[in-house]
């Protein structure tokens, strides 16, 4: 018996190093197989097995399988020629997940599911010609079913193989390449990576970002990458933003300056997105490395492509209820114009604010975009004004208030003095006001004479726009 | 007469080291008490134990430990004597007076308070002690600590190891090496937090194999992945010659650590991640592949 000891421990020692190995080449596909790192399996529902390596001119390689694929089902069929065929391929098909494809001639395939090892899936055969359905049994999965019906030709099974290890893809490619010439493979994007690539690419403010984070918010049907491709693209337009102040950096051909000599929101935005440091004492803004010093380099690149027009195109689609269901993306689309501000957005900012399908809050948005683009906008708000309902005029009353100027505070006032709508006096009231200028005062003062005899929330508010202003131009007064 | 002398002499000594000592004791009776402000209080005591007798440790470990600039006025001169380095100062001095009880005092006691100043301190001291005093005794416990079964200890001589590493990394980062294989995972753990917060280019090879270990053949082989994450976090911190290294793992398919590697890269913002990155879109959605075996 003794002697046996070194033999078993030898075939014990090699079980144990083979059952260690983490990589198989399957000489079936011609390509090498990774197991996935054990920690990976828990993380974001993932399992398979990684294509490492594909052998030039093999099955995998001409079919076009990738480097670095993770295969998560192996799909194999089971020619069905006669009721032994029939029960045997059940049988196979059912024994490791409880599933099954039904491929029934003319018909789509259907998917039976058993609830526990041992039940039945229902259908008795006749083979005499074809493989037809003879009888189904009542209760079963096939009787619940009312695609399936007696007299129906089976062509094949198919057997969907969730891969869990690298034993199970040996088992199952073995398995399958005995029946078939050919086995299917679904494989899984690891979306984890994807949206961290994503996210890395807004934060790192490179140019070369822009038209793939474009491309995935628009022809990407995952929708977690298009909310993450247009939360970055805002990073990008944010950074690009700062190039006035990288310019002064990048033609003095310095790291560190003054922090007199920078704009006031240019630097702290900078400072917040860890492109400069400031050091109160010395007051001075230096450059971080690397991030601040290479992005002297390529903020004018990165502004160049964020203005091309295209970014704004697709921002101006993605603003739509109609085009983009998604409430984020629109309002990332919405924040993305508001700082580029351009002024072909005009119109489709309008339709978002008059649209009363929208939610209140996106509406308001637009409003602010608008606001944000100024004077160029006025006379579409005005012109959109009696056509909008409650909400949008509320909106468009601010937004004017907001960019103030001669034709605003006119329309304001005028519709001030025509209108007996208490909920849009306020609004109006504190548009003028903001505006402030004498006739905005002398309108408002006509507006607490004709209101006068009145206690009405209108009055109120009027009195204390008019305490406010005092209070501010006595605090004004002493010099 | 010289006998009688001698003993008078005596009895104003041991005398004498009673009234140098009744501060000392007042202080700490203050500290034990439920007085009110009695840290404060506390605090002077042990300052007149130190006017009367400068080389009492403990009144110097004390004073460390419980003075604060909280208790002065900011133009008083005590409030600067309150500050961080001051009180290390305090608290090396005691280690100085009787280095084995201190020392041991400040790695497993002091560094495991939970006021930050007081931690802050400790490390001040034991900076000092690197600096000035008895540096292979100090590693020595360093190393007990970070070897450990308490995660504290632990935890503290990784900080320490750390800020010390910082200003001589010669000297702490191959001790470091040399610990990553200990058996101990929280100890591995630790070491590569520390390796990352010095922030030296020569742990990068290291790190670089603790991560690779993940692919390999044998269980045995394979480093946990806790650490693996967190080895990847520490090249993020070291940055510079660590980003090769980040971008050779976000391009390791089978890796776990890619969106680790990813988001150190994003942190760094070095524009040699963005090509690596812009790669890693393109990767292949969802499909479904037909091999056919005889092709």
């Amino acid at each position: 018996m003794h002697r046996y000891i070194p033999i078993i421990l030898y075939f014990v020692s090699l079980l144990l190093i083979l059952g260690c190995e983490n990589t198989y080449y399957d000489d079936y596909t011609k390509m090498e197989v990774q197991q996935l790192d054990k920690d990976l399996e828990n993380r974001w529902s993932t399992s398979g097995v990684i294509v490492k390596n594909v052998t030039q001119n093999g099955p995998a390689n001409k079919a076009d399988l990738l480097e670095g694929e993770l295969i998560s089902y192996i799909i194999g069929e089971y020619p069905i020629n006669s009721s032994a065929d029939f029960k045997r391929a059940i049988k196979k098909a059912i024994a490791k997940d409880n599933n099954l494809l039904l491929y029934i001639k003319e018909k789509p395939p259907i998917r039976i599911a058993i609830r526990q090892m041992g039940d039945k899936v229902g259908i008795e055969v006749d083979d005499k010609n074809t493989v037809q359905i003879k009888h189904i049994i009542p209760g079963t999965p096939a009787s619940n079913n009312p695609d399936i019906k007696v007299g129906d030709i089976i062509d094949k099974i198919e057997d969907e193989r969730k891969i869990f290890s690298l034993s199970d893809y040996k088992d199952s490619i073995t398995e399958f390449a005995k029946m078939n010439t050919e086995v299917k493979f679904r494989t899984s994007e690891l979306i984890g990576v994807k949206i961290a690539s994503i996210t890395a690419l807004g934060n790192l403010g490179d140019a070369r970002a822009v038209n793939p984070l474009i491309d995935i918010l628009e022809n990407n049907p995952e929708l977690s990458l298009r909310k993450s491709a247009v939360k970055s693209l805002e990073k990008l337009v944010i950074l690009s933003g700062l190039n006035p102040l990288f310019t002064i950096y990048r033609e003095q051909n310095v790291n560190q300056l003054p922090v007199d000599s920078l704009d006031l929101k240019l630097r702290e935005s900078a400072e917040i997105l860890g492109l400069i440091m400031i050091d109160p004492i010395a007051k001075t803004a230096t450059l971080e490395a690397p991030f601040g010093i290479q992005f002297r380099r390529r903020s004018d690149q990165l502004y160049k492509q964020v203005n091309d027009g295209e970014l704004v195109e697709v921002a101006e689609k993605h603003i739509q209820l109609s085009t983009e269901p998604d409430q984020e993306i629109r309002r990332a689309c919405l924040s993305i114009i508001g700082i580029l501000k351009p002024e072909t957005s005009i119109q489709p900012l309008i339709n978002v604010l008059i649209d009363n399908n929208e939610i209140p809050g996106i509406r308001f948005q637009a409003g602010l975009g608008l606001s944000r683009i100024g004077n160029p906008s006025v006379d579409s708000l005005i012109l959109v004004y009696h056509e909008a309902d409650d909400a949008g005029k509320d909106i468009i009353v601010s937004s004017l208030g907001t960019i103030g100027g001669q034709i605003a505070r006119d329309f304001l006032i005028k519709t001030l003095e025509s209108t007996d709508d208490p909920a849009i006096q306020l609004t109006l009231v504190d548009a003028i006001a903001k505006i402030g200028d004498r006739p905005s005062l002398i309108a408002l003062e006509r507006q607490r004479d004709r209101f006068q005899e009145d206690d009405s929330a209108i009055r109120i508010f009027l009195d204390e726009v008019f305490n406010s202003l005092s209070l501010h131009n006595t605090n004004e007064t002493p010099n | 007469m010289r006998r009688a002398c001698l003993l008078i002499g005596l009895i104003v000594f041991i005398l004498g080291c009673g009234n140098q000592n009744e501060h000392l004791a007042k202080g700490k009776e203050l500290i034990k008490s439920d007085k009110r402000r009695k840290e404060e209080r506390a605090v002077r005591e042990f300052k007149l134990a130190i006017d009367i007798e400068n080389n009492n440790a403990e009144a110097h470990y004390l004073l460390g430990f419980y003075d604060s600039q909280e208790y002065y006025d900011i133009n008083q001169s005590d409030w600067n004597n309150a500050s961080i380095a001051k009180r290390g100062q305090h608290m090396y001095k005691a280690y100085q007076e009787d280095p084995s009880e201190y020392l041991e005092i400040l790695i497993f006691d002091t560094l495991r308070d939970d006021d930050v100043n007081v931690q802050n301190a400790a490390l001040e001291a034991l900076t000092l002690v690197y600096q000035q005093g008895d540096r292979k005794q100090l590693l020595k416990q360093l190393e007990k600590a970070i070897k450990s079964n308490d995660n504290r200890d632990r935890h503290d001589a990784h900080w320490v190891m750390a800020n010390i590493g910082k200003s001589d990394p010669s000297t702490i980062v191959p001790l470091l090496i040399e610990l990553l294989k200990h058996k101990q995972m929280g100890t591995r753990l630790n070491v590569v937090k520390a390796l990352g917060e010095i922030g030296s280019e020569d742990a990068i090879p290291v790190l670089a194999t603790i991560i690779d270990s993940g692919s390999a053949k044998r269980q045995s082989d394979r480093e946990e992945p806790e650490v693996r994450q967190l080895a990847v976090a520490a090249l993020g911190k070291i940055g510079g010659k660590a980003v090769p290294e980040l971008v050779k793992i976000t391009q390791n398919k089978g890796s776990s650590l890619r969106v680790d590697a990813i988001r150190a890269l994003s942190t760094l913002g070095d524009e040699k991640a963005v090509q690596p990155l812009l790669d890693a879109l393109e990767e292949k959605s969802s499909r479904e592949v037909v091999v056919n075996f005889q092709n």
